[in-house]
């Protein structure tokens, strides 16, 4: 398995998260409706997917952070462990920036029908703000030694460094969705055509 | 040129460091670079380094109600970058600092600067004359802002630095005046130097 110098992917994914931060920023501004319609029929709304994002962050943001109290100082190579890998690759969207593999949410992931946008925006940044603020601890600590349980069983630790890999790549697979969701919405009501578009992805790291 | 000799090239024509002021201010320094359209730091962060640029752009802007970005500063080679307010002070960035193009830079952290600031009266002197400085460039960009017409300004910009128009995007440049792009693109066509 390919190794990785521990801050330069820590740096990178401090990147990745700040552009999810800046697109969120712009939408923040924009009329709620649009984070409120649904696109088409069975899709998520831009606030469900946010929502979505949210559930998991309330599990592995505390995780991480207990996590980080193990006294384990940083070494200068992360080797990702095969699991870690695995759910990263899969997770990513691709280098053209799209998604070509469908999935589907675990049922305790599932957002509401209708949540209210601005908690559901509020917590997110809350969120990216907290995953910014561990990203730079582990900076300090061995993140191929640290391990966290996935949310699916506890009896799968992840390395911390594929944890955050995984999140971080998780968020801009959703954050595709949420550009097709506005894109299909400006096509079908003709409202909101100024909306911001592109978040742009790193190759997969 | 060395990156490190570009950095006391500039200092030097600020403030004096003597050779032991030097050579602990030079070793705070890392080098850092990422492509384009790099995302610094995010509005509600901490702004954590203080940046010399050696290549590229960058823009610092702000997201106000209307959800248009308002481009405050652009950086590029050889100044030092970051957000300023928020560095100095170590609160909240109410501001986004990106790159506009690939860029190189030296860095280093506040607790590094702070440190030789505790440690070197001389070193403290010359972080406050760039301070004073920047703050000079705010209040003269603030005259401009608020009592040049859009002629004036153009010509200000152009006068100062002549070369931006072929480097910085003219959606960013007519932002940065406070000129709607519409009449930008017109000073643009009518405005000879």
């Amino acid at each position: 398995m390919k190794s990785f110098n521990s801050t330069a992917v820590l740096q990178e994914l401090q990147a990745d998260v700040r552009q999810l931060v800046l697109g969120v920023s712009y939408l923040q501004k924009e009329d709620p409706e649009l984070l409120e319609l649904i696109p088409a029929p069975g899709k998520w709304s831009v606030a469900q997917v946010l929502e979505h994002l949210n559930s998991y962050g309330r599990y592995y943001l505390p995780a991480i952070e207990k996590s980080l109290r193990a006294n384990k100082p940083r070494k200068e190579q992360f080797t990702p462990g095969w699991f870690g890998n695995y759910f990263t690759r899969i997770m990513k969207p691709g280098k053209d920036g799209k998604v070509h593999n469908k999935m589907s949410s675990p049922k305790d992931h599932r957002p509401s029908a209708s949540p209210d946008v601005k908690p559901v925006v509020d917590e997110f940044m809350d969120q990216q703000h907290r995953l910014l603020s561990l990203l730079e601890q582990s900076k300090q600590k061995n993140i191929g030694a640290i391990r966290t349980p996935i949310s699916i069983s506890r009896f799968i630790k992840l390395k911390l460094g594929d944890t955050f890999r995984f999140l971080v790549a998780h968020e801009q697979r959703h954050f595709v969705q949420i550009t097709n969701a506005i894109r299909e919405i400006q096509r079908t009501t003709g409202k909101f055509q100024s909306a911001p578009l592109a978040i742009q992805h790193s190759p997969v790291f | 040129m060395e990156p490190l000799e570009q950095l006391h090239n500039f200092i030097s024509a600020i403030h004096w460091l003597n050779e032991s002021e030097w050579e602990v201010f030079s070793g705070i320094w890392q080098s850092f670079e990422c492509k384009r359209k790099t995302v610094l730091t995010v509005a509600g962060e901490t702004e954590k380094h203080l940046y010399f640029v050696l290549e590229g752009l960058q823009r610092a802007f702000y997201i106000g109600d209307d959800h248009e970005a308002a481009t405050i500063v652009f950086t590029y080679p050889s100044s030092f970058s970051g957000v300023a307010d928020s560095f100095l002070t170590q609160t909240k960035s109410r501001y986004f600092l990106e790159t506009l193009t690939a860029s190189k830079f030296l860095r280093t952290t506040y607790r590094q600067l702070e440190e030789l600031m505790n440690g070197y009266p001389s070193i403290q002197k010359m972080v406050l004359k760039l301070t004073a400085l920047a703050l000079k460039g705010v209040l003269e960009r603030q005259i401009e802002l608020q009592c040049f017409s859009a002629e004036e300004k153009f010509r200000a910009l152009l006068k100062r630095s002549p070369h931006v128009l072929q480097i910085i995007p003219h959606k960013y440049l007519a932002s940065y005046l406070g000129i709607d792009p519409a009449t930008f693109s017109k000073l643009l066509g009518s405005v000879r130097i």
